[in-house]
């Protein structure tokens, strides 16, 4: 019989099991397995915004609620009053402002660089910035206090932003690279051709093509700086040079039961990462692919 | 005289040898546009740019990575604690390594830490990866709702947790309760024995176990990639040869996903240690009865409240080499796992 005469045959009549027999029971379970799953993983920061909106000296709920009887956003004021919260921001905010930047210029040269050079040197420095991506930072953090203390930026927010020179993580270095060896050879040489130095190919030419590479870079060195912990935990001792992170274990460590206080100061350095991520989400899971013809290579 | 003739004809000889020689041989095709095995174009100094475009990576890998990691090794067999000049000590870092409780303690916990939370978390990141890969309505949302927690900055994690654990009013609690009966009075409604999340010892541990489990959104993200890049087709024609959903799976998408699965179980050892240090500085302070005090916390300790850097840095020698010897063993056990599935 041929293939086709199978195919037109009524639904009933066909060879072996109906067709998504199997996917029938399953699509409706998955469904709610995924709710309920995701629901989940929703609720910490769920209850980290509710709670930071019960109001300023209302007794604490003693039977689980959702959300406080009262709204108000009492607590926000609140944080700006009892500690310098502005100081700690600005300062996480400069941080990042100089920081992603200055990561953005050293791992895209860098990642130009590798993409360019020999084979050779290129295999020598690959496999130098995996093995340095292995390091756990926690073997890092001694000897990083003491090379900062001989430079003497210990204590500065230099070395905050110290990390920066070095792309931050050589994963953003190898990012690039790989993003600027899939583009096209004969592109970079028409433009050498031309006359163009190596600086004019990467700013040019090079840099604008990986656009999507350099958003992603972007957020994810930002995250890093603005929720940096440790750093400051080891690096900083001068209070007005306290980021963000690090204000808030002062506020625990000053009030340690009031909760709605310290969920607003929670949510305050949640926030600016939630609204940045919800905007660049399609870019992380990979939903809107690059194509055309830079795919081509 | 003969002799200085032969002397200047000899290094004539090499150094014409090594000008002249056919200088293509030095050039990659980097430094200029070849053409037919010849250097037709070349860029002038294109190589020496490069370099400069690279030296401040180099510059700030060798500063902030290579050196502090060389400088663990010599700074572990001195007494040092950065105001005075450090005293040479030999061996005895080591020597209290051996008998000090905490340390044995610290290195126990994080430990199981590793052994129970670093599968659990791969294992969930996969689960998760597997149950929202559907291109189904709605589906797109969920992805990003279950990457939520590991947004949130390390401190604001930390505290959400410790508030959640709460004896009194966290919400956990109050949960645990609304199912237990029993007489309640206002402040501290009786039933299920309240607030045992952070004050027994066992209970602390899988608490900071339990918070770990929901920050795993980038390796969810990373294996929701690899299922991606794995063809349709191979499941089509698994499913017309009779294997079940189950089967293919164990047989399809495991071994395929392997080499995402141990590149995932590798980062995620090393970063558990991490994030057991900010869970333990902020959620437990490294209670109850220091059965939280992670080898990093205690290394931490040492150094900061000890100012004892010799000590803090033979420690974290021998935590770096736990380290190196874990993601050995899961490359071993990987390399076997895979060798089963191709013989």
């Amino acid at each position: 019989m041929p293939e086709d005469a199978i195919e037109n045959l009524p639904d009933g009549l066909k060879p072996g099991p109906p067709e998504g027999w199997e996917r029938a029971w399953w699509r409706p379970m998955n469904y709610g397995l995924a709710m309920l799953v995701v629901a989940l993983f929703g609720v910490p920061l769920i209850w980290m915004i509710a709670t930071s909106l019960r109001p300023l000296g209302m007794p604490p709920a003693t039977q689980f609620e959702w959300l406080p009887p009262m709204l108000s956003l009492t607590n926000y004021p609140q944080l700006f009053r009892i500690l310098e919260i502005g100081l700690f921001a600005r300062n996480s905010v400069m941080v990042v402002l100089i920081a992603v930047p200055l990561t953005l210029l050293t791992a895209s040269l860098a990642g130009f660089a590798l993409a360019e050079l020999g084979p050779r040197l290129r295999g020598i420095l690959v496999t130098v910035s995996v093995i340095a991506m292995l390091v756990p930072a926690i073997t890092l953090w001694i000897t990083r206090f003491l090379v900062f203390k001989w430079v003497g930026i210990l204590d500065t927010p230099m070395a905050l932003i110290a990390p920066a020179i070095m792309g931050t993580s050589p994963l953003f270095v190898l990012m690039f690279a790989w993003a600027f060896q899939r583009l096209p050879r004969e592109l970079i040489e028409q433009a050498m051709i031309d006359g163009a130095s190596p600086w004019r190919v990467w700013w040019t030419l090079a840099l604008p093509l990986v656009r999507p590479i350099t958003l992603a870079v972007a957020i994810l060195s930002a995250k890093y700086y603005w929720s940096d912990f440790i750093s400051p935990l080891f690096y900083i001792q001068s209070q007005e040079f306290y980021t963000l992170p690090i204000g808030l274990q002062a506020l625990q460590q000053m009030d340690r039961t009031n909760w709605p206080l310290l969920m607003a100061g929670s949510v305050l350095l949640t926030l600016p990462v939630l609204v940045v991520f919800i905007l660049a989400q399609r870019y992380f899971f990979q939903e809107e692919r690059q194509r055309g013809w830079l795919e081509q290579r | 005289m003969a002799s200085w003739r032969l002397g200047v004809s000899v290094l004539t000889f090499y150094v014409l040898r090594f000008t002249l020689r056919p200088t293509r041989l030095r050039l990659t095709r980097f430094t200029g546009i070849w053409y037919a095995g010849a250097t037709v174009f070349r860029i002038p100094q294109y190589r020496k740019h490069l370099l400069i475009m690279l030296a401040p990576y180099i510059l700030g890998l060798s500063g902030l990575v290579l050196l502090p990691t060389l400088m663990t090794a010599p700074i572990a067999f001195v007494d040092f604690d950065a105001l005075s000049p450090p005293r040479p000590v030999g061996l005895d870092n080591f020597r209290e390594m051996r008998r000090d409780d905490q340390f044995w303690n610290g290195l126990k916990a994080s430990l199981i830490l590793l052994l129970i939370a670093v599968p659990l978390r791969v294992c969930g990141a996969l689960l998760l990866a597997l149950l929202l890969r559907a291109r189904q309505w709605g589906f797109g949302f969920f992805r990003g709702v279950a990457y939520l927690p590991t947004i949130i900055p390390d401190v604001a994690y930390a505290l959400v947790w410790l508030y959640i654990f709460n004896p009194l009013y966290g919400p956990l609690n109050s949960i645990s309760q609304m199912f237990a009966s029993g007489a309640e009075n206002e402040l501290m409604p009786a039933g299920a024995p309240p607030g045992i999340w952070l004050t027994d010892p066992r209970a602390a541990q899988v608490a900071i176990m339990l918070m770990l489990m929901f920050t795993v959104g980038e390796g969810f993200v990373l294996l929701l990639a690899g299922l991606h890049e794995i063809p349709g087709d191979i499941y089509d024609a698994a499913a017309l040869d009779g294997a079940s959903g189950f089967d293919q799976v164990t047989r399809i998408t495991l071994p395929l996903l392997a080499p995402s699965l141990i590149l995932l179980t590798v980062r995620d050892t090393i970063f558990v240690l991490e994030a057991s240090f900010v869970a333990a500085t902020i959620v437990t302070l490294g209670g109850p009865y220091y059965a939280t005090s992670y080898l990093p916390f205690w290394i931490y300790q040492n150094v900061t409240d000890f100012q004892r850097f010799g000590y803090g840095a033979a420690m974290t020698w021998v935590l770096f080499a736990i380290t190196l010897a874990v993601v050995a063993v899961q490359f071993w056990v990987a390399r076997r796992w895979r060798g089963i599935q191709y013989a």
